[in-house]
Order: C-alpha cells, then sequence, then structure tokens
C-alpha cells in the first residue's frame, strides 16, 4: 500500500517538473541559450558538411564560414559571417561537397585557409582569396570505349552503331564509362551528331568527385598546428594530401562509398579515420593499413557521424542514436523523436564538457551525452546545419542553418549546467536515491565467512538429513499402507477404496460410504464393515454391516444413521473399517470428522 | 558641499571613491580606465586582463579607487566579490559587438539582481564604447536592447565614447561624481 502511494507521489513530482519548465520558457531550452541572432530570410541553405567556424583575420574573433549550395534562383557560394552580419562572399563553380578550416602551412600571424570541395576538386581559398586548386588524379578508362571513340574520330563508325557499342560496353564492363559516354547514352538522336562533333577530338577522361572532406593534424595536437587534408571519393578511396605541396600523402580503399567523416590524431603518430559508407556499414582505418581495421554494420543508414572522446556517436535513419567504441563495439542504442536531419558534436572544453547535438524534422535540436537526453531547443524551422564553437568572442556560440535558408545562433549562458536526468523521460529521480541499507553486522558477516569457508560440508549435511527425511518419510508411509490406516488399499488382493459422505444437521446424520473395487477383473467377496466411535456421543443404527461382493469399478453405497446423543455441541471422529472376515487386522480405515449436531435430540 | 567637503578639497584630501569596472572581455574597459589617469601615468600597451587590476584617478573634487575587472567567462564570476565594497558601477558595452549583446544584457541582468546591489541606490554609468566603429550601435540603441528603462530605482547615464580618443568619457565621469556627492555618507 505504501509503495504504491509512494510511487503515485514521485509521478506527480515528475509531472509537475515537466509541465513547470514548459510554461515560462517557450523556446523550450530550459533557459539554457541566449539568443543572439535570427535571420529567418538569410538565404544561406547549407549542411554541417559545409560550414566551418575560424579566425580567418587572426584578430582573435572567429568567423562562421559557409558554402552555400543555392537555392532556386541563389547561386552557390562562399559566405563568410562576422557577427550578425555577411561579410563577404563570392561565387563558388560547382555545389560544394564540404569544407573545412586549416592551417597550411607555419607562417605568422596564424591564420587559416578554406579548403572547399566540390566535384573532383578542392578549392582552396587564403585571406579568402583564390589560392589553389586541387583536382583528384583522373581514374582508369574502359580500353574498349577509347576504342570505339578513336573508330568515331576515324569516322569508321556512325553514331548508332556507337551508341549500341557503348551501351553493350555499359552492360558488361566491369571498368565504368566516362561522363562523357554516358552522357552521349541519354541523349535524343537528333541531338547525337552535334555532340559527338563537339567532344570527339578530346581524351577521355574518368574523374570521380569528392564525397567528404575533413582534416588531420599532420605531426603536433597543438590547435593551430599544420593539418592535412582527407577527403574520400565516390570511387570509394580516402585520400590523405599534404597541407603545402597539395601531393597524396596515403590512399586507402573502402568496400563502398564514404558520406560522412571524422578524423582524429596525427598523421606521423596515429590517426583514426572513421567514415559512414552508402552501403550502411562504418569502416575504421588506421594509419598501420589502407585497409578498414573494424567495421560496423548497422540495421539503417547512418545520416550523421559524430565523435565524443574516444566513442562514435551515429544517427540512424531509423530515428535512434547509437553508441560504439572507436573498435566498433556497441555501447547503446535510444531513440529520438523524429528523424534527425542533422547532427554535430558540442565540445566545450573550458568546461569539460562533451555531448552531441542533433537536429530533428520536428523543429528541435536536442542534446545528448551518451544516451541521455540533456535538453532540446525549439526551432522556428527544421535546421540542416549544426555547428557549435568560437563564434565572435564567445566560446559556447551554437549556429544553425534551416531548410528555409535561415541562420540562428545562440550562446550558451556562462552559468547553465546540464543535469544527466533533467528531461530525460524514465524513471523519477528519485528512483536512484539511495535507500538507507543497514549496516552489516559482525554476526552477518561471520556467518557469510563460515558459509563461504564451509559451504561443500554444509551441502553435505543438508544433503544427509534430506536423505534422512526422506526415509522417515517413506517408512511412516509403508507403516501406514501396512496398518492399513489409508482409505485406499492398494494390495493385490483387495484394491479398494472408500470414502464417506455425512448428510444432515442433526442430531440425526446419515453417512453413506461409497466403496469401490479398484482391480482390473477380479471380484471381491467377504467384506464387512464396523464402526469405532465415542459411545457417550453417538450411536450408529448398525454398527456392523456385510458388503456384498463387489464387482470391479462400480460403487457401492452403504448406508447407516448416527445419532449425537450429546447436547454440548461437541463433535469426534467416527473411525471406519472395511474388513475381511476372520481377520483381524482391517483392509483399509477412514476417518470420519463428525459435524457439530445443530439440532435437539427428540426427548 | 558639506563644510568637511570643502576643506577636505582645500587641503588636497579628496573624498576616496571605489567604484568597479564591468563589462564583457573586449568592450574598452582597461582602454577607458587608462585615458581617465593621468597622461604621465598612461600605459601605452593595453593587453587583456587577467582577473582584475586596482587603477587610482582622481577628479575635481573625488579620489576614485577603480576596480578593472577581467570581462572573459571564466573570470566574471570573480566580479560579485567586490559589489559590497563598490560605490559606484561602470558598465562597459562594446556597441559594435551586436552579437553579444544579449551576453552584456545577460551579465547586466544578473549584477542588478544580486543581493548586494539589488536594494542599494548606487549609480551605473553606461559606456557605449567603440562608437567610432562602422556599424556600431547608438547609445539609443544600445540601452533599449539593454532594457535599461526598467532600471527604476538606480541612478544611471549612458553616454557614448570612443575610448582610443577619450571621447565622450568626461560627460560620462561629471555625472558620476555629481551622483556620489549627492549621494547620502
Ligand atoms: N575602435 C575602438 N577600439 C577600442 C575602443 N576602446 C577599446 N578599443 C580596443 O578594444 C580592445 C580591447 O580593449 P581592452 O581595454 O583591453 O578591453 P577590456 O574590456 O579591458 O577587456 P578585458 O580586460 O579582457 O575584459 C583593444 O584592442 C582596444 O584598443 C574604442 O572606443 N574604439
Ligand atoms: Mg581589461
Amino acid at each position: 500500500m505504501f509503495s504504491v502511494y509512494s510511487w503515485v507521489l514521485l509521478f506527480q513530482i515528475h509531472i509537475s517538473q515537466h509541465s513547470g519548465r514548459l510554461f515560462p520558457d517557450p523556446s523550450g531550452d530550459g533557459g539554457k541559450w541566449l539568443d543572439a541572432h535570427y535571420d529567418p530570410v538569410a538565404g544561406l541553405y547549407t549542411f554541417s558538411s559545409c560550414v566551418d567556424l575560424a579566425d580567418l583575420s587572426g584578430d582573435g574573433e572567429s568567423r562562421l564560414v559557409a558554402g552555400d549550395l543555392g537555392c532556386g534562383a541563389s547561386a552557390m557560394k562562399l559566405k563568410v559571417y562576422r557577427g550578425t552580419a555577411l561579410m563577404s562572399e563570392s561565387a563558388l563553380l560547382d555545389l560544394p561537397s564540404g569544407l573545412v578550416a586549416f592551417f597550411m602551412d607555419l607562417h605568422q600571424p596564424r591564420i587559416p585557409a578554406v579548403a572547399v570541395a566540390s566535384g573532383p576538386c578542392i578549392y582552396v581559398y587564403k585571406n579568402l582569396r583564390p589560392y589553389f586548386k586541387f583536382t583528384l588524379p583522373g581514374l582508369e578508362v574502359n580500353a574498349l570505349e577509347q576504342d570505339v571513340w578513336q573508330q568515331v574520330r576515324e569516322g569508321q563508325i556512325d553514331q548508332l552503331t556507337l551508341k549500341e557499342m557503348l551501351e553493350g560496353i555499359r552492360r558488361k564492363a566491369d571498368v565504368p564509362l566516362s561522363v562523357r559516354s554516358l552522357h552521349f547514352l541519354s541523349l535524343e538522336t537528333n541531338e547525337m551528331d552535334q555532340f559527338i562533333q563537339l567532344h570527339k577530338q578530346q581524351p577521355i577522361r574518368r574523374q570521380t568527385v569528392i564525397t567528404v572532406i575533413g582534416t588531420l593534424k599532420k605531426s603536433t595536437a597543438d590547435e593551430d598546428g599544420v593539418s592535412c587534408l582527407v577527403i574520400g571519393t565516390e570511387s570509394c578511396d580516402v585520400y590523405v594530401l599534404d597541407p603545402e605541396a597539395f601531393i597524396i600523402l596515403s590512399k586507402m580503399s573502402l568496400p563502398s562509398v564514404p558520406t560522412l567523416m571524422d578524423v582524429t590524431g596525427q598523421f606521423d603518430v596515429e590517426f583514426r579515420i572513421t567514415v559512414a559508407c552508402r552501403n550502411g556499414n562504418i569502416y575504421i582505418l588506421r594509419r598501420e593499413s589502407d585497409k578498414p581495421k573494424y567495421c560496423i554494420e548497422l540495421s539503417s543508414h547512418p545520416v550523421g557521424l559524430v565523435r565524443v572522446a574516444k566513442n562514435v556517436v551515429v544517427g540512424c535513419t531509423d530515428e535512434s542514436l547509437q553508441g560504439f567504441t572507436q573498435k566498433g563495439k556497441k555501447l547503446w542504442r535510444t531513440l529520438v523523436p523524429a528523424p534527425i536531419t542533422t547532427m554535430a558534436s558540442m565540445d566545450l572544453p573550458t568546461r569539460g564538457f562533451q555531448a552531441v547535438l542533433v537536429g530533428l524534422a520536428n523543429c528541435e535540436v536536442h542534446l545528448y551525452r551518451d544516451k541521455n537526453l540533456l535538453s532540446s531547443i525549439k526551432t522556428p524551422d527544421a535546421v540542416t546545419s549544426v555547428c557549435f564553437g568560437r563564434y565572435g568572442r564567445e566560446d559556447g556560440a551554437l549556429i544553425m542553418t534551416t531548410r528555409g535558408g535561415g541562420l540562428m545562433v545562440k550562446i550558451l549562458k556562462r552559468t547553465a549546467t546540464f543535469d544527466e536526468r533533467d528531461s530525460a523521460p524514465g524513471p523519477p529521480p528519485a528512483q536512484s536515491v539511495r535507500l538507507n541499507v543497514p549496516k552489516k553486522t559482525k554476526l552477518y558477516v561471520d556467518q557469510t565467512l563460515r558459509e563461504r569457508e564451509n559451504g561443500t560440508a554444509m551441502h553435505r549435511a543438508f544433503q544427509m538429513d534430506l536423505s534422512r527425511m526422506r526415509l522417515a518419510a517413506a517408512k511412516a508411509y509403508v507403516k501406514a499402507l501396512e496398518s492399513s490406516m489409508a482409505p485406499v488399499s492398494s494390495s493385490a488382493a483387495e484394491p479398494l477404496k472408500v470414502n464417506a459422505v455425512v448428510q444432515g444437521l442433526g442430531p440425526s446424520f446419515k453417512l453413506t460410504l461409497n466403496i469401490q473395487n479398484t482391480a482390473a477383473a477380479r471380484p471381491v467377496l467377504n467384506l464387512a464393515v464396523s464402526f469405532l466411535y465415542d459411545e457417550k456421543l453417538y450411536r450408529v443404527r448398525t454398527p456392523y454391516l456385510r458388503v456384498p461382493l463387489l464387482v470391479p469399478g462400480l460403487v457401492y453405497p452403504l448406508q447407516t444413521f448416527v445419532e449425537c446423543t450429546s447436547d454440548k455441541g461437541v463433535s469426534d471422529i467416527i473411525k471406519v473399517f472395511v474388513l475381511r472376515e476372520g481377520r483381524s487386522a482391517p483392509l483399509l480405515t477412514a476417518h470420519i470428522n463428525m459435524p457439530v449436531s445443530e439440532g435437539l435430540p427428540l426427548a | 558641499m558639506g563644510l568637511f567637503d570643502k576643506l577636505a578639497a582645500w587641503l588636497g584630501l579628496k573624498k576616496e571613491v571605489n567604484v568597479l569596472c564591468l563589462g564583457l572581455d573586449n568592450s574598452g574597459k582597461t582602454t577607458i580606465i587608462n585615458q581617465l589617469k593621468p597622461s604621465n601615468a598612461q600605459a601605452q600597451d593595453i593587453v587583456p586582463t587577467i582577473g582584475f587590476s586596482i587603477e587610482k584617478f582622481k577628479t575635481s573634487s573625488l579620489s576614485f579607487t577603480v576596480f578593472d575587472m577581467s570581462g572573459q567567462g571564466r573570470y566574471r564570476n570573480l566580479w560579485e566579490h567586490y559589489y559590497k565594497e563598490g560605490q559606484a558601477i561602470i558598465f562597459v558595452i562594446d556597441s559594435a559587438d551586436k552579437l553579444r549583446m544579449v551576453v552584456a544584457k545577460e551579465e547586466l541582468d544578473t549584477l542588478l539582481n544580486h543581493p548586494d546591489i539589488k536594494h542599494r541606490r548606487i549609480p551605473i554609468l553606461f559606456f557605449a564604447n567603440k562608437m567610432d566603429v562602422r556599424d556600431a550601435l547608438s547609445s539609443v540603441k544600445v540601452s533599449q536592447l539593454l532594457c535599461l528603462e526598467n532600471i527604476k530605482d538606480k541612478p544611471w547615464h549612458i553616454c557614448a565614447t570612443n575610448a582610443l580618443k577619450g571621447e565622450g568619457l568626461q560627460e560620462g565621469v561629471d555625472w558620476l561624481q555629481d551622483q556620489i556627492k549627492t549621494m547620502k555618507t
């Protein structure tokens, strides 16, 4: 009773905590964030992989660099924001697939460069001016395809033959066709000739495109240490590029196309590249090997990948968040309330705080530490990119862009703290309060010790006693059987069963004995029934009954009347014996508990 | 001015006041105080303050002891330990830092609600500094964003300043001096 009551009480407390937080706080973040800036029409359309924060002017004030993918009429741009204002923008030639700020040299003042990956190229900007363009090496071209185009150039085949041959190559070749041939195959017949004339003189090239980009410190872990660029490509390769010479330092291959990547460590010492791939697996690459060292097979596709200290947190399309060790061992899994749009890490080293920000399609951003929800922020629109770090002069800035192109900056309050069980659904906090369990007494400890030391002996003693008890029980049973004290006789000669029914309120009772021969075929003869009772209390009308021949299986009711002679309201047992003529030991015995007589004896 | 003050002023003994100089990092607190010091005592290089530093300067009738607090996030929890001693507050705002106006407001609100400040009629002088920077907010805009009109139980005053040139500082210090002199002693 008490426990139910206290549970109800706890439940109420739990509820009121929730509602108490809901009303005075419209943004739903528990008053942990300051709204520094929101421009719903900033026209910035981007993803988490295309935003970064960096002190691009070396004045201690961090800027936001973003690769804007554009939308409809607005074109792709590289944008830089300072505080609440757009500081500069420049056109991008192609859709950006990733953007990172990194230190490419040791020059003073320490100003980072910006690398934008788009198509097969990396565009490097220094002081926000184009500085260098790196293009990935071309891929092997199909020899047959090359032959066919050679023939076209020599005028040996016409456009329809070309189309047929290319289709043949596409169907069975292990080296895929170049973009040019694929484009040709998609054309209408009337456009083909013009296309051939335009392109036939140029050599065929096959290019891959960059899908992900990251940075890897070269040899020091310093914040402003020189970093290598790490890129993943559509051709399932991962390259590490030297930051100064832009040569390929290392090439690793994956079983599938990388879509998300996290890099940690130093190239010259030890590093770890965690890549989520299009086949739904996560691979972990290490310095020593050009093949993945570990593989995590996910049950659904990854949409976000964040490293927290040594663990990896992955968001999947099945609305789940999962934690893994750096060796791929699964630690936990938790569900989120809506599809995940993007993820980012929230790392605040000055406060020793690390967590994961998860943008959701239901216009919320949730903050998780491991599987625990710490806090949630409501946003006016679903976010497509989230980035946490130093912006301006503020270390705890959260920058989000929305699906509609809005830009939002929130600043973590200096006094904000995150409580693990803050708003996480689940058991109320009181449940984890330690109970005041009394201390172990000396007696308890002594007993435990004794039990631990003499376990075998105690077990043996117990088994011995158990056997003795079983023996005693068996002996008693045998004795009962031998003296026919039970209402069932199992002797081979006369297998009998008897039960008695008493009817009436008293002082006159009717006693019916149902006797049954349980033998398979043999009838039983020469039986009699007699009663043993207290003659001061009862009088039995026929104290001796002869039993007729008992046919096996049939129930024979034998009836007699019992008169209670006492008016004291007492009752006693009447014993019924089934006897064999000429033998004094009964075949079986039944005890009848007589009811108390409720009537008065006739005067 | 009381007789004692007149006498003190005549003798060159000036009334001592403790002033707290607060505001976010990089708002220009140290630069402002440096400007207020006699030119021979001014520092050439100003670096971000660590913890706090104590500076002194004099006006026509008062001798100021200024606690120049560091505005960096990790040192802001030091501020409250000096609230009891402070007889006036100078709160400096970087009017060009629009992004952190909310942070300045948050720190100001925390200050105004502190038990050592809340029920005192302590004068607060706001310097909307860096007015020379392009796109800097006007002092009116700054006082709007900080909701200064809500301060009803304390005398306050805001001036736009350029601490690099010393512009606007004198007006503020004159106001502060008047406030302190009219305060009951
Ligand atoms: N343009 C301009 N710059 C200013 C002005 N006042 C200060 N500065 C500059 O702002 C920077 C910061 O000034 P400080 O006086 O060190 O700022 P602070 O408030 O003392 O900073 P902390 O000690 O870190 O709390 C310096 O580079 C100053 O030169 C001003 O009125 N205009
Ligand atoms: Mg200072």
